[in-house]
Formats: C-alpha cells, sequence, structure tokens
C-alpha cells in the first residue's frame, strides 16, 4: 500500500494532475496522456525514490500503475 | 507578393500583452526598460533590460503540466499564438491542419530552462537533468509546441537569422501561402534574452548600452550619446491569408506583405558594411517587388542597432535610395522604448507598423535628443506622431550584416473600423 501511495504521489507531482485522474489498471499513455519525456522524468523519480535501477523496457508509458507497482516490488523482494 | 494578408496579430512585449494593452502604452511615448530583476546581474556590463510582466492570465489554455515542459520562449509563443488566432477570429477546426504552417524567428534558444538543466548535470550527472530538456531548449521548440498544442501539421520552418529572423520567418510563411502549399500561416518570433548565460552571451558581442543607472534613456537610436541597444525579451505572432480566403470567411484585414527581400554586407564578421550599400540594394529590391514608387513610402520602421556603425549605414542607405525626400519620410525606431527583441523584433515591428496604419499614428524614436553626426532624417523624436501611414517599409538587420526588408501596404482606407473602437487601439 505504502508502495501504491509513493508511486501515485509521484505520478501526481510530475504530471500536475488531480488524484482521481489516475486509472489503476490502464495504460498511462491512454488513460493521461503520457510522452517519452514525461516517463523518463517518472522512471528517474521511481529509481530515486526506491532506490532501485530500472531498465528501459520494464517500465514504459505503455505500463500501467499496477504494472509499475509489481515491477518495483519484485525488485524492492530482491536480496 | 500578391495577394498575403495579415490577418490576427498577437503580442507580449514589455509595454503590454494583446495588441489593445500593447498599442495604448506605446502611445505613452516612454521607456519600458528597467533593471533586471530575475537574477542577480551586478556583475554584467549591461544588466538592465524590457522584461514581460503578467503572462499568467494570457496562460489559462496551457496546462500547469505543459507550462512545466516548455522554456519562457515556447510560453510566449503559445500565448501570442492563441492571441493571434483569436484575434483573426480562427477557429482551426475549419482549416486543413495538414494545409497549416508554422515560421518562427529565433535567436539564442532556450536557455532560462537549460541552464538550470546544465548546472545540474555537472553538480548531480546525468541523472539531474530534466528529461524535458530534450524538447525545452533548442530555437525550434517553440514552432514544435505551437504545433503539438494546435496540431498542426502542414510546411513550417524556424529561421535562424540574428535579429532579422523573424522578419524572415514571416516573409517565408508569406512565400509558402502565395506557393499554394498551405492555407493558413501563423508566423513571427518569439526570444527569451534576459537569463545569465544569454546576457553574458549579449554582453560578449559588445553591442549592449551600458546606462545601467538611467535604463530609461539607454536605448538612444541615431543620437550623439547612444552607446548599444538594450534587450528585450518577448514575441509577435501574426496570422497570415490569401486576401481571398480572407475575404471569403469575413477576417479582419490588417495589411498586406508585399515584397520582402534580404542580403548580406559581406564586410565583417560583426559590423555592418558602413556606407550601406546592400542594405540600400535591399530597400530597392523590396520596393521593386512589391511595385511601390518611392514618393509612396509614407513611413520607415527602422532597425536602430544604436551603435555608430548601425545607425550611419542605416541612414546613409535610406538616404541613397529616397534621396532629398529620405528626410520627408518619417524613420522611427519604437523598440527604444521596450528594447530590442533579437529574433522576435522583427515581427513585433511588423505589429508596430500595421498598427501604426491602423489608427495613424506613429511611433516615435525615444532618447533622441542631440543628433548623432549624419543621422539627420526626421526619427520621430520622442512623441507619437498623426500620420496616415498607407505604404511603409520594416527593416530589420542582424549581426555582420544580414538585411532584411519588408514592404507593407494598408489594406481599405485606414478609417477605424468598430472594431479598433472596441478594442481601444488606437490614438483618441
Amino acid at each position: 500500500m505504502l508502495v501504491e501511495q509513493d508511486i501515485r504521489e509521484i505520478i501526481i507531482q510530475i504530471l500536475s494532475i488531480q488524484p482521481e485522474e489516475i486509472k489503476m489498471d490502464e495504460k498511462l499513455s491512454d488513460s493521461l496522456g503520457v510522452d517519452s519525456t514525461e516517463m523518463v522524468n517518472i522512471v528517474l523519480s521511481l529509481e530515486k525514490k526506491f532506490s532501485v535501477h530500472i531498465d528501459d523496457k520494464q517500465i514504459t508509458k505503455f505500463s500501467s500503475p499496477r504494472d509499475i507497482i509489481t515491477v518495483i516490488e519484485s525488485k524492492r523482494a530482491r536480496p | 507578393m500578391k495577394d498575403i494578408v495579415i490577418t490576427g496579430m498577437g503580442v507580449a512585449a514589455p509595454p503590454g500583452i494583446g495588441i489593445a494593452d500593447f498599442w495604448r502604452h506605446m502611445q505613452e511615448g516612454r521607456s519600458f526598460v528597467g533593471p533586471i530583476t530575475r537574477f542577480d546581474s551586478s556583475l554584467y556590463p549591461s544588466r538592465i533590460a524590457g522584461q514581460i510582466k503578467g503572462l499568467e492570465p494570457y496562460s489559462n489554455s496551457f496546462s500547469p503540466r505543459l507550462l512545466k515542459k516548455i522554456d519562457l520562449f515556447s510560453h510566449m509563443a503559445l500565448v501570442t499564438s492563441d492571441l493571434a488566432l483569436k484575434d483573426a477570429k480562427i477557429d482551426l477546426r475549419n482549416f486543413n491542419l495538414h494545409r497549416t504552417g508554422i515560421f518562427m524567428g529565433n535567436t539564442l534558444g532556450g536557455w532560462f530552462f537549460a541552464e538550470t538543466e546544465l548546472r545540474d548535470l555537472y553538480l548531480e550527472g546525468r541523472g539531474g537533468v530534466s528529461p524535458y530538456m530534450a524538447s525545452a531548449w533548442f530555437p525550434a521548440a517553440p514552432q514544435g509546441q505551437i504545433s503539438i498544442f494546435y496540431g498542426i501539421k502542414g510546411y513550417s520552418k524556424t529561421v535562424i537569422a540574428d535579429r532579422a529572423g523573424s522578419l524572415m520567418a514571416i516573409a517565408y510563411g508569406a512565400r509558402t501561402l502565395e506557393r499554394g502549399k498551405v492555407d493558413l500561416v501563423l508566423a513571427g518570433g518569439t526570444e527569451a534574452p534576459v537569463t545569465p548565460y544569454a546576457l553574458l552571451c549579449c554582453n560578449t558581442y559588445g553591442f549592449l548600452s551600458r546606462k545601467n543607472d538611467t535604463p530609461e534613456k539607454a536605448y538612444a537610436p541615431f543620437d550623439k550619446n547612444r552607446d548599444g541597444l538594450v534587450i528585450a525579451e518577448g514575441a509577435g505572432i501574426l496570422t497570415l491569408e490569401r486576401l481571398h480566403d480572407a475575404q471569403k470567411r469575413n477576417a479582419p484585414l490588417y495589411a498586406r506583405i508585399c515584397s520582402f527581400y534580404t542580403n548580406c554586407d559581406g564586410y565583417d564578421r560583426v559590423a555592418f558594411e558602413p556606407e550601406g550599400i546592400c542594405l540600400a540594394v535591399a530597400i530597392e529590391e523590396a520596393l521593386k517587388e512589391a511595385g511601390f514608387d518611392k514618393d509612396s513610402i509614407d513611413y520607415i520602421c527602422a532597425d536602430g542597432a544604436a551603435t555608430a556603425s548601425g545607425d550611419v549605414s542605416e541612414t546613409r542607405a535610406i538616404k541613397r535610395v529616397f534621396g532629398k525626400r529620405a528626410k520627408e519620410i518619417p524613420v522611427s525606431a519604437p523598440k527604444s522604448m521596450f528594447g530590442n527583441m533579437l529574433g522576435a523584433q522583427g515581427s513585433v515591428d511588423v505589429i508596430t507598423t500595421v498598427l501604426s496604419m491602423m489608427s495613424g499614428a506613429v511611433c516615435p524614436t525615444i532618447n533622441y535628443r542631440d543628433p548623432a553626426p549624419e543621422c539627420d532624417l526626421d526619427y520621430v523624436p520622442n512623441k507619437v506622431q498623426n500620420k496616415d501611414v498607407k505604404r511603409a517599409l520594416v527593416i530589420s538587420r542582424g549581426r555582420g550584416g544580414i538585411n532584411a526588408v519588408m514592404a507593407l501596404e494598408r489594406l481599405g482606407d485606414g478609417q477605424k473600423t468598430e472594431k479598433d473602437t472596441e478594442e481601444g487601439y488606437y490614438v483618441s
């Protein structure tokens, strides 16, 4: 739940949107029209926030917020 | 050029935003130049500028999400595009966006954005640089942002030609329209030079006034005490259409763009050729293409570089073309009131000239008190002059002797229309 909240906050802050605009199961490009530069910004913020390295293809603008949670949680679960 | 007309105008300049506000303040014949307050400029030899105030109320069409991704120069280009389209009563849903073009002039790019990102690059490494840098900095960014915002997809260009850039952009837009490649053009320029690095570049070039203690008197073209120009930030955008298309949709008809010519002095890396021979050729060619008799020119909007090389060569060029009549033609540099917008200046000079045509009033060259040697034309000193302007020339010149001249002609009889009265941009 904490991971989800942090991810939501990153997306809200970077895209300057309202919380209710986030659709957890829809691609960011479809639901919020995220472009490639915004996506790089989101990935950089995720890396900083969770102290993980994210490869280019693991999280893209075609990922949904829920996909992002899965990637982050799997990385954090690793020893 | 035949039947290419200006149907809408949007401006963001130190005297005002939108043509009504801009023109109202231009009538005051005073300076809008002041000390630079955006950053500590105390160690710069020139630390004064014309700065934009109050852009926010005109930015409601643009989301905070978009504005945080773009530089000030793109922001001003979007605002003035919006103002020009509204002024022209254009609903882009009625236009084929594949046949709509954008032609922009710019000199420096978006350093307000770039400088902080480059600082972060060196402080934090590659991860410190905003990805928005990729599309925020480069001189064609405003063209791209206008294109994306409105979905405009037609033949478009950005012109970089120092201070002549936006006059060229308007001309190339008009020619593209004339050739039938597009049906509507947004053309003009934008510049945001009031940043630490951009100001440093301009200072290094050496053409800036150092009258930091008297900013309102600093920009003094053709005056004996001139010591260079003052930079300004701002943007100007015009909508251009073919006359019959504009008439078909009952568009506002401001003025006809009749011709354009450009050449280079081929003389020096920085200075103008002193005799003004090439500028004279450019004026002659512009008159020839327009089919204008020399005696029919009512006004010349001058480049007004406020350097000995610039002012004298410009004055000599005008005398070379117009002979004895040169002294009878009002020749002014209204930009002396607010500064020189570099790559955006030509577009604002066109707007000022068109507003003079509409209102019957010519804006002055301020700070012209003691004529500089050889500078003895009617520079419209210090006060607005009532003058019926039907035909006019606009001169823009760039570093190292780029010369650009555009001929304009008023449409109609120049009487105030209901629209003028509503928006109040005439001299009352």
